[in-house]
């Protein structure tokens, strides 16, 4: 073959299909590698867990509060992380939030025997940004003229500006804090944009429901659907055939649905639930005879020692855990031996013993896979069977209500989902080449339906029905500072990931050298990062003046290592060149909860300090260990 | 003969104090030539290089480019004058992709409204086709650049120096880290660079290379200029003499066969 062509053959397999020298990494384990992933399931873990051992944790109340205090947080830990990505350090950042807002309060305070400057508020907005700026740009300057690390000179910016609030409130104010009132000019107009808060007793909505589960089933299913098309071979033409069965089954999950919110009863929910399950797995496999290339044979079933060993030890575990839960009485508060209670024993006990149960099983399954597809769908239709039999296990002797509820239904689910994709992965072709189109149109998809049903939660915790009023649920207020967190955040991920700034923020944290090299522009990309720390240290400090409408002199001190932490825990590296700002937010949310979790489990607050600790100690482990596997999966 | 060359250096100096760095190099370079520079190490080649690219000034001495008198104060200024340098360490940034470190620092842009964005899809596509042009098949142009071979790496880096419009290629000891293979492949895309009308400028202290490849040999030896010779003025046994100093290696040449013949008995 001439170089020519060989060239053109090279550069087709890569936009088309792929490298055959590459093994295949389907989609699921590309996502598995992004350095975000441990930020990702370390909040599903901390909700989960702060879910089960507290009361009210997952009301729309304590959400509101965690939410809120990851705000402020995860606005800072996203430009430190930032930062931290481009190879420095600010240790500045803290005390930088309550600078700006003290400046500011100073700026439009009263003049007079109140020391204020009386500006308009329209006035000192933009003066107090311009300082904000210049902090940055002196940190950033400083760092490149001396040369010295960044951990260095912002330390001494850090005690600069402490020693500046604390001087200047009691200079001018004769107090250690600083307020203002309402009267300053403008105040109407700037207050609902840094403080605005929505509450959400006020707004009624009866046809929330319709919407909320609406979105959330739609949202489901367009999620389950992507799933398929990322995993499975697409048919080159498709099967007409399977399109009534699709549709059937989605007649029936609505049903089923409408059945189960105009009866009540358990015999008609009954009924309702096995439509639904039913219907699910009869649309999904619609769909995939319609859209999916199908499996010839699938081979007989064998049951092989090695296969039923774990099989056997797995429905052993499962059903330990439900004696467990059975016999030991989970009425007992008494202290058997520290830290468990009765309870908390049984608790651990039946957490352990299915968790062992699981995993056995899912070692059979395994195993059952490298024989034939039949012999795994057996092995994982009885997984699906004793999760179900465990849900139902849960139900009956469950004391505290949301578990009798919620918790079964996770359970129902899960199993339903087990089972529906044996039944699917049995009878359709996996795929083991790259598809770009189908990854692609899969992707989309999954970000449709992951959007639809955080669309779902989120009407749902915004707006109350009159029902719900009625039986006097309590309320709760969202402060604008979710919406100036979210919208932070999305642009500093854009920025990172799509600009060149981006690319040059990675650039010199990785080689700063290397990036002179080629033209970066190093010094200016520095300077630049630590102006959009400042600026996000600025954005905290109004949030926090229009709030509160006062502050301490040491407003924001020492809370620059929690911003660290929390860019730590969600993935980015102190050494620079490596991380994720979207992980950040994340870890700034695993914080929260954290603080706000082992409130609401009335925990001993003295010792939330050791839980943060072993907390970041895992994420730590865990985010090396991701990356690790992400570098290798790479080599 | 006064004739224009693309890229002409007279008298070339550079002290750092009282170290003398190099002093009164001067050699010349044409479009669709190869310009070797050997030396020991030591030789001043690195800082010679340096000039060049931008990185430093030099003290005494100008550059000419086409006639015209140039300085370049920093990287960027030689860049754009099209003077494209493929450093030893290659200047990559090992934990970014191949193709981001393809781009840097020249990344294709889009615009989405009033933002720019970088253009990602031509991005890949680019790279992976300037690679595949060097016979190097960049598995996925999202793997970090740390993961690439040697040889690789240095096809990565030449690739992009070329793609972005050099007019000149200084390439500083490219196969000195390479197997036979690979340096096989190097050689053959300077030739290829030269025939597409580059200028290239290959500082490497293994005359063996450069000698196949090259048009004009300038030798240093300790910051000073042992001679800017054409090809058809030397023998390549001519200049690995003269770049180990002549006698020295006569004389390792005596002793060696002293020692085997010594072993053999």
């Amino acid at each position: 073959m001439s170089e020519a062509t060989e060239v053109n053959k090279i550069i087709e397999d890569a936009t088309n299909g792929g490298d055959e020298r590459l093994a295949y990494r389907s989609i699921f384990q590309r996502l598995f590698i992004r350095p975000e992933i441990g930020a990702i399931i370390g909040v599903i873990g901390v909700w989960a867990f702060f879910w089960a051992v507290s009361l009210n944790f997952g009301t729309t109340g304590q959400t509101q509060n965690w939410l809120d205090t990851a705000s402020t947080l995860g606005i800072m830990a996203v430009a430190v992380s930032m930062l931290m990505i481009g190879g420095e350090f600010d240790l500045s950042s803290g005390a930088n939030t309550g600078a700006m807002g003290i400046f500011f309060i100073l700026l439009i305070k009263e003049t007079g025997d109140l020391g204020g400057l009386g500006l308009s508020i329209w006035l000192a907005v933009p003066l107090s940004f311009a300082l904000a700026m210049a902090i940055g740009y002196a940190n950033g300057f400083m760092v490149e003229k001396t040369a010295l690390p960044s951990f260095i000179v912002t330390l001494a910016t850090f005690f600069i500006l402490r020693g500046l609030k604390l001087g200047l409130s009691k200079l001018l104010t004769g107090q250690i804090s600083v307020t203002f009132t309402d009267e300053a000019h403008g105040y109407s107009f700037w207050q609902p944009i840094f403080a605005g808060t929505w509450q959400r007793n006020e707004h009624i909505w009866n046809g929330r429901d319709v919407f909320y589960i609406g979105f959330l089933v739609i949202g489901a299913g367009i999620m389950a659907l992507s799933a398929c098309e990322m995993h499975f071979v697409r048919r080159a033409t498709k099967a007409a055939s399977g399109l009534p069965i699709f549709a059937a089954g989605i007649a029936g999950i609505g049903a089923a649905i409408f059945l189960m919110h105009t009866t009540d009863g358990v015999g008609a929910n009954v009924l309702a639930a096995a439509v639904l399950a039913v219907s699910v797995v009869v649309g999904l496999f619609g769909f995939a005879t319609w859209r999916f290339e199908p499996i010839a044979n699938a081979g007989k079933f064998q049951l092989t020692p090695t296969i039923a060993a774990p099989l056997v030890a797995g429905l052993v575990a499962v059903g330990a855990a439900a004696v467990a839960s059975f016999v030991i009485d989970s009425d007992n508060a008494e202290t058997l031996f520290f830290p468990f209670t009765v309870q908390g024993l049984r608790a651990v006990l039946m957490m352990a013993l299915s968790a062992i149960g699981l995993a056995l099983l899912m070692v059979a399954a395994n195993r059952a896979l490298r024989l034939n597809l039949t012999t795994k769908l057996v092995v994982s239709t009885i997984t699906a069977a004793a999760i179900a039999g465990f849900a139902f296990v849960i139900r009956a002797s469950a004391e505290v209500a949301k578990f009798r509820t919620e918790l079964f239904s996770v359970f129902l689910l899960a199993a339903l989902a087990l089972f529906a994709w044996a039944v699917l992965g049995a009878r359709f072709a996996e795929r083991r080449r790259l598809d770009a189109s189908a990854d692609r149109f899969g992707v989309r998809a999954l970000i449709f339906g992951i959007s639809l049903m955080v669309a779902a939660v989120t009407l749902r915790h915004l707006f109350v029905t009159q029902a719900e009023l009625d039986a006097g649920v309590n309320p709760a207020r969202f402060s604008v500072r979710m919406l100036w967190f979210f919208a932070f955040t999305a642009v500093m991920v854009w920025i990172l990931g799509r600009t060149r700034f981006g690319s040059w923020t990675f650039a010199v944290g990785g080689n700063a050298q290397a990036a002179r090299q080629v033209g970066v522009p190093a010094a200016r990309t520095k300077t630049q990062l630590f102006m959009i720390v400042s600026g996000a240290a600025w954005l905290v400090g109004m949030l926090l003046s229009f709030r509160l409408s006062s502050l301490q002199a040491g407003a924001g001190d020492g809370e620059e290592f929690e911003y660290i932490i929390a860019a730590v825990v969600g993935g980015t590296m102190l050494t620079g060149g490596h991380g994720t700002t979207l992980g950040a937010a994340f870890g700034a949310a695993i914080m929260a909860m954290s603080l706000v979790g082992i409130q609401a489990a009335r925990w001993n607050t003295d010792w939330r300090w050791v839980f943060l600790g072993v907390i970041l100690l895992l994420a730590v482990i865990a985010n090396r260990f991701i990356r690790d596997r992400a570098d290798g999966a790479r080599r | 003969m006064a004739e224009t060359h693309l890229l002409e250096l007279e008298n070339l100096s550079k002290y750092y104090g009282n170290i003398i760095a190099l002093e009164g190099v001067s050699t010349s370079v044409n479009a669709g030539e190869v310009t070797c520079v050997l030396g020991d190490n030591g030789a001043g080649k690195s800082t010679f290089i340096k000039i060049l690219a931008g990185v430093h000034q030099q003290s005494e001495g100008t550059i000419r480019m086409n006639g015209e008198v140039v300085s370049f104060k920093s990287p960027r200024e030689a860049l754009n004058a099209g003077v494209a340098t493929v450093y030893q360490d290659l200047a990559m940034v090992p934990l970014m992709s191949v193709w981001r470190n393809f781009f840097l620092g020249a990344e294709p842009t889009k615009s989405v409204g009033p933002f720019k964005m970088i253009d990602k899809a031509t991005a890949m596509r680019i790279a992976k086709q300037e690679m595949a042009k060097m016979g190097i098949d960049i598995r996925d142009p999202e793997q970090p650049v740390g993961t690439l071979s040697g040889g690789e790496r240095q096809s990565v880096a030449i690739a992009r120096a070329g793609y972005f419009g050099a007019r000149v290629l200084i390439l500083d000891e490219p196969t000195s880290a390479l197997g036979v293979k690979q340096s096989g492949v190097v050689l053959k895309r300077i030739v290829e660079a030269r025939n597409q009308n580059l200028a290239i400028i290959f500082i490497t202290h293994n005359p063996a290379h450069a000698y196949p490849v090259g048009d004009r040999f300038l030798i240093l030896n300790r910051g000073k200029s042992m001679g800017n010779f054409a090809k058809d003025d030397i023998t390549q046994q001519e200049l690995t003499a003269l770049m180990a100093g002549g006698s020295e290696l006569q004389e390792l040449q005596a002793e060696l066969e002293e020692a085997i013949s010594g072993v053999k008995k």
